[in-house]
């Protein structure tokens, strides 16, 4: 026996080996449909304030505003795998006096493109969605600044011994939708 | 490049791992390369040396928890549905795990007196890969699913592990006859390791509880690290000529890794002339990472419970905005990748090796017309234990084995194993010797070929050896 017939028998066993192990038909090109759809929920803003936080000696504050700037929603993945978001608020306004809070998205060239305003009736609870599909999506996803507007609507007035909080707490929930095939 | 992303998940979730389980060479004397199972076993040979590059080609594969056709299966279930379902049925110790072996060379021959050549020498030096992946549970869940409808859920960082490497081994074997009932041996080695990445020692957790402030509190504690030697130079180097990277990683073959020391020990014993009892230990050994390191780390803790956007701590005159910026410092440094030059160790994942083998059906007269060349039994029989240390848990195989010696030159071995991969291998080796050349063929899981896509794992080992037989002289 010399190398060569070695050789010979070392692929006869190899292709005998291969021959008889088989498949079952499978698609590999199936990986393109890989699509996922998390739901992710986040706490988003919060505030619990007494009634007296709305004095400034002895006068009612009518307004509190602030912003903040984001660079979450433009973020590329948000824009190319957020399919709807929607906030949720939770208000329990335990003061004599109605409050709404109003928010405001800016883009980057600080054009309004959204706004929508959460109520507090007074002595009261209630919970608001703001549910952002379609062109109200697209609003979010160009969203770089958000403004908040608390007021205090005309009521009775407040002093120091006003009774009361008012409290609100959020989250949003955002539905993605992740895969090759957009 | 989001083609890249699902390719991406697919391979963490199906990463590849192996077993590394020879039960069909181990304890096959005829073969020189079951010395290196056990370097204490039976030695029916003065020398050998293999044919280089073709003494020892090994692969194995393995999967537990699911398998390729589960998931690709082209029928009319959804792609997704099927991937669902497998992430599902799966738990964090499932795994995938690939193991390939080269020799590139290897020789070994009897010395002692002249008379009685009782003591073996034999040294080599082989290529390994090895990779294992866990299946990263609560990961893919959370990529599934979210966190909305697992509030409360301890997503657990640790379930990412995942070690791979590629390293070149140096051994020189001892092996003694002590008399006519036992035979011991040792193997030092000395790996040189070409390509080392590992993360398995993350710790921590993320989840989402009811919070005070607001609705929710979402706990960020992680501890993560990848740690890596061999591939910086790669990455980071200029050169854009493949041959230049050959080079280096041909010098990493032969000692210019990073180095590491271990040894095998084992022994035979003879109960009696039928009954034997063998057993060795494997790859105690290390490797010391000192050179091309480059380490990555994302540790920290971080309670995120949302922004009070109107009323910033009162009395700071921090506006919201400062506020938010804080916090999104806060998140920033949270998931900064640390990159390290630590220097590490890595252990060899050690191996358990043990039998007890029964011989019987004596040759008959007329039917030797070969030399008296060894214990003259026909048949054995036996029971294989194989143990390795992983980086979870260890895995264990027991293996029930058929040994023949069919005609002058022809043995076969047929074996039965159930380990974590399957309840159903089937293996079958043969060895055949025609003049002084040797060669060997064994592969496993043979009941899944009829589909190989649905196995559980396969492992196929094979060589030629040039031996130089006993009585010869």
């Amino acid at each position: 026996m010399n190398y060569k017939t070695f050789k010979r028998l070392y692929f006869q066993i190899l292709l005998v080996f291969i021959a008889t192990s088989c498949t079952k038909p499978v698609d590999f090109e199936q990986a393109k449909d890989f699509e996922i759809t998390p739901v992710i929920e986040s706490s988003l803003i919060f505030f619990d304030e007494p009634a007296n936080q709305f004095l400034d000696n002895g006068s009612e504050i009518r307004v509190v505003q602030d912003f903040v700037l984001v660079s979450f929603f433009d973020d590329e993945f948000i824009v190319d795998n957020l399919i709807k978001a929607e906030f949720l608020f939770e208000v329990e306004n335990s003061i004599h006096r109605n409050f709404e809070l109003q928010i405001d998205l800016f883009d980057d060239s600080n054009q309004l493109q959204h706004t929508f305003t959460v109520s507090a009736q007074a002595s009261s609870e209630g919970d608001f969605i703001e549910t952002f599909e379609g062109t109200k999506l697209q609003a979010l996803k160009s969203t770089t600044a958000i403004v908040f507007t608390l007021r205090m609507l005309p009521g009775v007035p407040i002093n120091q011994d006003t009774l009361g909080n008012i409290q609100l707490q959020s989250s949003a929930v955002f539905y993605f939708k992740i895969g090759d095939t957009q | 490049m989001k083609r890249k992303i699902s390719t991406l998940v697919i391979l963490v979730f199906w990463g590849v791992a192996l077993s590394q389980n020879k039960q069909i060479l181990y304890g096959f004397s005829e073969i020189p390369q079951s010395l290196l199972l056990n370097p204490g076993g039976k030695i029916k040979n003065k020398g050998y040396f293999g044919i280089p590059l073709l003494s020892h080609v090994h692969f194995d594969a393995g999967i537990t928890g699911t398998t390729l056709y589960n998931i690709f299966a082209d029928n009319n279930t959804d792609f997704n549905t099927k991937l669902r379902h497998a992430v599902y049925g799966m738990n964090s110790n499932d795994l995938i795990s690939f193991n390939q072996q080269l020799e590139i060379f290897s020789a070994g021959f009897a010395f002692g007196k002249r008379y009685e050549k009782n003591e073996y020498l034999s040294f080599g030096l082989y290529e390994e890969l090895d990779i294992i992946n866990y299946f990263p549970k609560d990961y893919a869940v959370l990529a599934l699913e979210g966190n909305r409808n697992n509030i409360n859920r301890v997503f657990d960082a640790s379930d990412i592990n995942t070690s791979a490497e590629v390293i070149s081994v140096f051994h020189v074997g001892y092996n003694k006859k002590v008399n006519d009932r036992f035979t011991y041996g040792v193997r030092g080695k000395i790996y040189s390791s070409i390509i080392n990445v590992n993360s398995t020692k993350n710790k921590g957790r993320f989840v989402t509880v009811r919070g005070n402030d607001n609705i929710y509190d979402h706990i960020f504690d992680l501890d993560l690290e990848l740690r890596t030697s061999g591939i910086a130079s790669f990455i980071n180097d200029e050169n854009s000529e493949f041959s230049n990277d050959i080079k280096a990683l041909r010098k990493r073959v032969l000692f210019g890794g990073n180095l590491g020391l271990g040894f095998d020990v084992g022994f035979t014993y003879h109960m009696t002339d039928q009954w034997t009892f063998d057993a060795s230990l494997l790859d105690i050994g290390f490797i010391s990472h000192t050179k091309d390191i480059e380490n990555y780390a994302v540790q920290g803790k971080y309670t995120f419970e949302g922004i009070n956007p109107i009323f910033t701590e009162s009395g700071s005159g921090q506006t919201a905005d400062e506020y938010w910026s804080e916090i999104e410092e806060d998140f920033e440094d949270l998931f900064t990748v640390d990159t390290t030059t630590t220097k590490f160790t890595t252990w060899r994942p050690v191996k358990l090796n043990a039998s007890l083998n029964y011989a019987f059906g004596k040759k008959l007269e007329e039917d030797c017309n070969c030399v008296q060349n060894d214990e003259g039994y026909l048949n054995a029989v036996g029971l294989q234990l194989f143990g390795i240390n992983r980086p979870k848990l260890p895995q264990l195989a027991l293996t029930a084995y058929y040994y023949r010696r069919l005609f002058k030159g022809l043995r076969i071995k047929g074996t039965y194993t159930i380990d974590s991969y399957s309840f159903n291998n089937v293996g079958l080796g043969i060895s055949a010797h025609i003049g002084r050349v040797n060669f060997y063929f064994m592969a496993d899981n043979f009941l899944d070929y009829k589909n190989i896509y649905n196995a559980d794992g396969v492992s196929l080992q094979l060589g030629f050896n040039y031996i130089f037989n006993k009585n010869e002289d």
